[in-house]
This record gives C-alpha cells, structure tokens and sequence, in this order.
C-alpha cells in the first residue's frame, strides 16, 4: 500500500510542478516509460510470487530505462532509432503482457 | 526460436528467483519487505515520470486554442468592421447619387435624371425593391451533418454539395426568365461579379458564402416562374434535387428587397455632349445629347462600372 501511496504522490508532483523536459530528452521519455511500467509488473508479479526483492526491483528497473534510452539513443545515431524504437516496445511489450497475465492468474485464478 | 520461448515464458527477470534462493539459503525469508525506502522513494520516482512523460509529450492544447480564438476574434471583428464600412459606403454613394441629380437640375439636364435612373439599375448600383422569387439552395442533409454552416471541408469532392456551377446554372437560367435583378445571400450581382470557388466554397463577387444560398430574383413572379421551371436551369435543378438529394425551395414574393452592389465604381466615363472644338467621330446618338439612351457601352455617364453591356459571367436575355 505504501509504494502505491508513494506512486500517486510521483504522478501529483509531476503533474503539479510540470516541469519541462530537454527537447534532447523528450524521445526517450516513451521507451523509459515503457521501460519503468515493464519493471513495475514484473515486481508486483515477483511479489504475488512470494519472491519479491527490493533490490532486484531497484536495479532492474534502472537497467531497463537506462538500456531502453541507450538503445534508442544508439539507433537515433545510427539512422534507425525509430526501428529499435520499435523493438524495444516490442519486447518490453510481451514481457508486460505476459507478467499482466501472471498476475491476473494470482489474483483471479483464470 | 529460443529467443521468442524465453521472452514468453519467462517473462520475470530471472533475477528474483536468484535472490530469493540465496535468502533462502542463508535462513531468511524468501521475499523482503516492499515498504522499504529504496522501494517507496522508487515508486515515487515511477509516478514522477508518468506524470512528467504524459505531460511533455501531450499535444499541447492551450497554445493553439488560444492562437485560434485569438484569430478568431480578429476575424470576427474584422468582419463587423467590413460590414460597417459597407454600410458607409451605400449611405455615401446614396449621398452622391443626390448630389448629382441636384447638379444636373441645376445645370438644366433634368432629362437625363431617368436615364441615369435606369442606368444605376442595371448597374447594380442600388438597392431595389419589388416582387419576385425566392430560390433557396442547400446541400443534400446527408452532407449537412458533419458540416456546420460556413465550415467546409478544404478538400474532397461530395455530390451532395451545391457547387457554384450548380448556382451559376441557375442565375443564368432566372436571368433569362427576365429577372431584373439577383442577388445571392445578400450580394448583389452586378453586370461584372463573377460566381467562382475556392476549394469547396462558393465564392460570389470575392465574397465566400455559407449555405444555404438564397437567391433573391426581382421581377414578374409567375412569369418568371413560368419561364424558369422548363427551362435548361430549371431541368437541372430539378436533377439535382432528384439525383443528389440537393433541397431547392422557389417561392415567389410580392416585396423583396435586393442591395446595391457597393463595390461599384466608375470605370469608364465619356462626354454625352460633343467636344468643344473638336470634330472627332463619335456615336451619333450621343453626341446629339438626346434623351433617349443608346444602349451601347461606354455611353453612360453615370458613374457605374455597369454601362449596359451583356454581363461578362451572366447571360443576359438578348
């Protein structure tokens, strides 16, 4: 309950002070969103598991938005960054589906 | 393949199970505590970048709503203007108008009073007043829909859309029922206004018009009526009707009123009287002065772009 409270008190923040992104850093705010809600699900399902671990959760989540924002970085140099854009939402994608339908196994046996 | 297996099988990082066996192995509780400070300030962190995200990339709104309404505003005062100035510009040719009938009683021209008269009308230079028709024109109501009035799209074609071919048809065909004359939304149709389009609007005399398109016509109502309906035009209308769906209404009137063109202005202007000293050839109709008009162009002095020559975008009965 408490990281939850800790998540609407992120997104008021946010939404209150709205601060204002670098235009360098704006392409990159999609994949590390996709990036941190991949991270998100596979913590709540590691916990549903009984496995949970606060600090794989930290690094995994800081891994995932740090490689995603490097692969697009890497392909925005290279001439392709819409296309590794693209496989990153890919596989970040399934991954989020299928730890949304873990979850939804635990929580409705279904 | 493996790959492919690995991503939906697996979709958890492998990670947690790892740790949770080392905490196993070293007697404690497989899961930890997810109220911890790094998972709490974490979770805080997710939220801000949510937020952040779903705000610097939303389209923003306000900027272009208030350009928008900002131009609209400038437009609509603008058009409030134009109208006033219209308005000044009829009071002071009306003004003029007098002016010159007094000088030209005063000068002992008294004759030329009616021609000028008669001119000015066919000029479009006043307004008139008298009996006629009504023929009201709109888009077929399964275009009208998506459509307010004055907002058509830029682009595309709908075949149940008044076209200005549609409208020119059809001025053409009450001008050679004997209308005297038309105006189209409350634009008179002078001897030189054209009815064209921009992309999908109709535009009449450089004015756009906005459906419906009402078509005022002065003259003998029934005979006009009686005239219009077999005629070209009216076969046409009457397809349109039937094949589009386009809804016309023809009412005839015993009092309307049409206005005058205010964007006349003199462009040609000659002696009616011969030259002092000079013997050059002229019409002799007009270089005699006398009272009854030759209907020629370029012999009116009236001050009106109109002279009487057949319209340039009109047929004109013969």
């Amino acid at each position: 309950m408490i990281p939850v409270l800790g998540l609407l008190a992120g997104l008021a923040v946010g939404l209150f002070l709205d601060p204002s992104v670098p235009v360098w850093l704006q392409p990159y705010l999609p994949i590390a969103v996709i990036a941190a809600l991949d991270a998100v699900f596979g913590a709540i399902r590691a916990i549903l598991d009984g496995i949970f671990n606060d600090k794989v959760f930290v690094v995994s989540f800081l891994s995932n938005v740090v490689v995603a924002a490097f692969i697009v970085f890497l392909g925005d140099q290279l001439g392709v960054g819409s296309q590794l854009s693209t496989g990153v939402v890919v596989v970040l994608g399934v991954r989020i589906f299928s730890n949304v339908a873990s979850i939804r196994r635990h929580l409705f046996r279904a | 393949m493996t790959l492919l297996t690995t991503m939906m099988e697996r979709p958890l990082d492998a990670g947690y199970q790892e740790a949770a066996d080392r905490r196993v192995a070293a007697g404690l509780p497989r899961a930890t505590s997810t109220r911890t400070v790094l998972v709490v300030v974490l979770a805080i962190l997710t939220g801000f970048l949510f937020a952040v995200a779903a705000q610097s990339l939303r389209p923003k709104p306000t900027a272009a709503a208030a350009v928008k309404s900002e131009l609209v505003t400038r437009i609509e005062a603008l058009q409030e203007r134009g109208v006033q100035q219209e308005a000044k510009v009829a009071a002071l040719g009306k003004q003029v108008r007098d002016y010159e009938a007094l000088a030209l009683q005063q000068s002992g021209g008294g004759d030329l009073t009616n021609t000028i008269k008669s001119l000015e009308v066919q000029a479009a230079a006043v307004p008139l007043k008298g009996p006629g028709l009504t023929l009201t024109l709109d888009d077929a109501a399964s275009t009208v829909a998506d459509a307010d009035a004055g907002n058509r799209p830029s682009g595309g074609f709908e075949e149940g859309r008044v076209t200005s071919a549609d409208l020119q048809i059809v001025v053409n065909g009450l001008w050679g029922a004997g209308a005297e004359a038309i105006s189209i939304n409350g634009h008179r149709l002078s001897s030189t206004a054209a009815i064209r389009f921009a992309g999908q609007a109709i535009i009449v005399d450089f004015r756009p018009l906005a459906r419906p398109y009402v078509i005022t016509a002065l003259g003998d109502a029934q005979a006009m009526q009686q005239l219009f309906e077999p005629s070209f035009a009216g076969v046409y209308l009457s397809q349109l009707t039937d094949e589009f769906k386009i809804r016309s209404i023809l009412a005839g009137s015993d009092s309307l009123t049409v206005p005058g063109d205010s964007a006349a202005r003199l462009e040609v202007a000659e002696p009616i009287g011969p030259p002092v000293g000079s013997s050059a050839p002229s019409l002799p109709g007009v270089q005699q002065g006398t009272s009854t008009p030759t209907r020629s162009p370029g012999s009116s002095n009236t001050g009106n772009t109109g002279s009487t020559a057949p319209p340039t975008s009109q047929e004109r009965p013969s």
